[in-house]
């Protein structure tokens, strides 16, 4: 609280319920600016619905939501977006019937403005630059032509990553960006994940505890709707609570 | 030859016979083809407002003929009942058609699949029995002529009319390419490749940062002013407005149409229109029953074509065709699927 700067992400009270069931009992939890945080947790902990919440799919029942100090509880979707925050879904979600540069060249666009009738895709100077940089910084130019549709399930989840950069953001949410990938596949999306890590802002769920313990410097433990311990990787290993409620202390 | 130049020949192609339709369609077959011809292509625009949404933005309307009718009474109740001029009428028609879709719109596009489908066609009701039961203004049942205000006049009697069937046919196709060409503009544009997004899959287009409401009011905008204009249009070429164009079957068989033709293609809605009015005209007089081989020809194409005659015409231009040199760049206006 007394520390000068502001956590680039702040949830206060968040609760969301549906009907009678609560799956976010009363989330307080900070993001930390400088710092790759993971968040961890049995599955129905809550993590998704957070990330739901925090990206304003869901709108929250009660609580607030303070993105780089700017009040986001009540705003929309693209508006998020728009303020630098984006994100990837568990269940992988790009343009299928697009290429892969339509696809990265879309979401550069998106902060220049689509609403320009008149202008020629091509003439996009700006979006045609920060795509085809994309292309080349991911490794997917050979599949630049290719559509979406066609791609490796490796390669669908780089772009999905490639899609959120190009929107620009300061804090990336990646929810479960290894899950169903092979060995080869999770060291290349790790690898890259901790590179981008050293320029922006990345908060991850994950389920592979020992990614998370590599990679993390800042680990929140969810279960039940709530947060049940924010700490180092050291602190959250050592806990005991963390130890028998998810990582498994006296059963595998 | 690359995809794209074939592409581009058959466009030209196209084109040039459409500018010298007048004259060769009267040496090989009737001259009232010319007629026919010119009714298709004002048609093909009411499939091309349906494909505009469907093909591009994923929103499958049964309603576009209200918007039609909207540019039809827009002309004729200008010309008949408020004795406007031949470009005013034509500017009621279109403002009339561009506002009530900006209207229908605004709560139409906050649904998506059956349920936008159903309004869509809940607005076209509410509206063809209001026009139904409007005497006064909209002639009911009987409908509204009017007789042909001149386009242009000067001295003492010099005038150009629709009345000149040459006028006629020239004005029809310069609208009829103009409405084109904006669609193909706006389809290469940031608006075009945003639409598709929200077609391919909104919560993404929305995660990017985009107005997803926003995006489909537009496009249903676009799609109610093309529709419009297809309604004027086709008002001056009958000199005739009716409550019976505004009814949703005309709006099913727009979206009939588009699906033939492949929606998702700029031009397929023109092949689908020809197509299946050329099957009317030519089997409706032989067999009463005709509407059962449509109704084959729609199953077919839906089962074996889902594409349509655009997404067939693509993948057999895409197996003659050599590939293009840049390849890398390669983007034409057509979509792939």
């Amino acid at each position: 609280m007394s520390d000068a700067t502001t956590p680039i992400l702040q949830i206060d009270g968040v609760e969301k319920h549906f009907g009678g069931l609560a799956a976010l009992g009363g989330v307080n939890a900070q993001v930390d600016s400088g710092k790759l945080t993971a968040i961890i947790g049995p599955n129905g902990a809550g993590k998704t619905t957070l990330f739901n919440v925090v990206t304003g799919i869901l709108p929250p029942s009660t609580g607030s939501i303070r993105f780089m100090g700017k009040d986001i509880t009540k705003s929309s979707v693209h508006e998020i977006s728009r303020l630098g925050l984006a994100r990837t879904l568990q269940i992988k979600s790009v343009f299928h019937g697009m290429t892969v540069r339509e696809n990265l060249w879309i979401a550069a666009q998106s902060r220049e403005g689509v609403f320009k009738p008149f202008k020629s895709a091509k003439s996009c100077r700006a979006a045609n630059d920060r795509a085809d940089g994309l292309l080349e910084e991911l490794e997917l130019t050979h599949l630049a032509n290719q559509e979406a549709a066609n791609l490796s399930y490796g390669d669908v989840a780089l772009l999905e990553i490639g899609i959120a950069l190009a929107t620009e953001p300061k804090l990336l949410l990646l929810d479960e960006p290894i899950c169903g990938m092979g060995p080869a596949e999770t060291e290349r999306t790790v690898a890259k994940i901790k590179e981008l890590a050293q320029r922006i802002d990345i908060v991850i769920i994950e389920h592979d505890i020992e990614v998370v313990f590599d990679i993390s410097d800042d680990i929140i433990v969810m279960a039940l709707g709530t947060v049940l311990a924010r700490g180092t990787p050291e602190e959250i290993s050592r806990n005991a609570e963390v130890r028998s409620a998810y990582l498994g202390d006296d059963d595998a | 030859m690359t995809a794209q130049q074939i592409n581009k020949w058959g466009l030209v192609l196209f084109a040039l016979f459409t500018l010298a339709a007048p004259l060769i369609l009267p040496l090989f077959i009737d001259a009232f083809w010319v007629d026919i011809y010119s009714e298709m292509l004002i048609w093909s625009l009411l499939a091309a407002s349906v494909n505009l949404l469907f093909g591009y933005v994923g929103l499958l309307s049964f309603g576009q003929a209200l918007f039609f009718g909207m540019g039809m009474y827009g002309v004729a109740i200008g010309v008949a009942k408020l004795g406007l001029g031949f470009w005013p009428a034509l500017g009621l028609g279109i403002v009339l058609s561009t506002a009530m879709s900006a209207f229908a719109g605004a709560l139409a596009v906050r649904l998506t699949w059956h349920y936008f489908a159903i309004i869509t066609v809940v607005f076209s009701l509410i509206f063809y029995f209001t026009a139904l039961s409007w005497k006064p203004l909209t002639g009911g049942d009987d409908g509204l002529s009017f007789s042909m205000p001149p386009m242009l006049t000067w001295g003492e009697d010099g005038e150009l009319s629709l009345t000149d069937p040459t006028v006629q046919y020239y004005f029809i196709i310069t609208m009829v390419g103009l409405c084109y060409v904006l669609m193909g503009v706006i389809l290469k544009s940031p608006l075009g490749w945003a639409f598709r997004t929200v077609r391919e899959n909104a919560m993404r287009a929305s995660l990017i940062g985009l107005n997803v409401y926003l995006i489909r009011l537009t496009a249903f905008i676009v799609a109610g002013f093309i529709a419009g204009m297809a309604g004027a249009l086709f008002a001056f070429f009958g000199r005739y407005a009716s409550a019976s164009y505004m009814f949703y079957h005309v709006s099913g068989e727009a979206v009939v149409w588009a699906i033939i033709g492949g929606a998702g293609t700029l031009l397929g809605p023109v092949v689908g229109t020809s197509l299946l009015i050329m099957l009317r005209e030519e089997l409706s007089t032989l067999w009463e029953h005709y509407l059962l081989l449509v109704g084959v020809i729609v199953i077919l194409v839906v089962v074996f074509a889902p594409k349509g005659i655009g997404g067939l015409w693509h993948g057999l231009v895409n197996k003659v065709a050599k590939p293009a040199p840049d390849a890398v760049d390669a983007k034409d206006g057509e979509d792939r699927s």
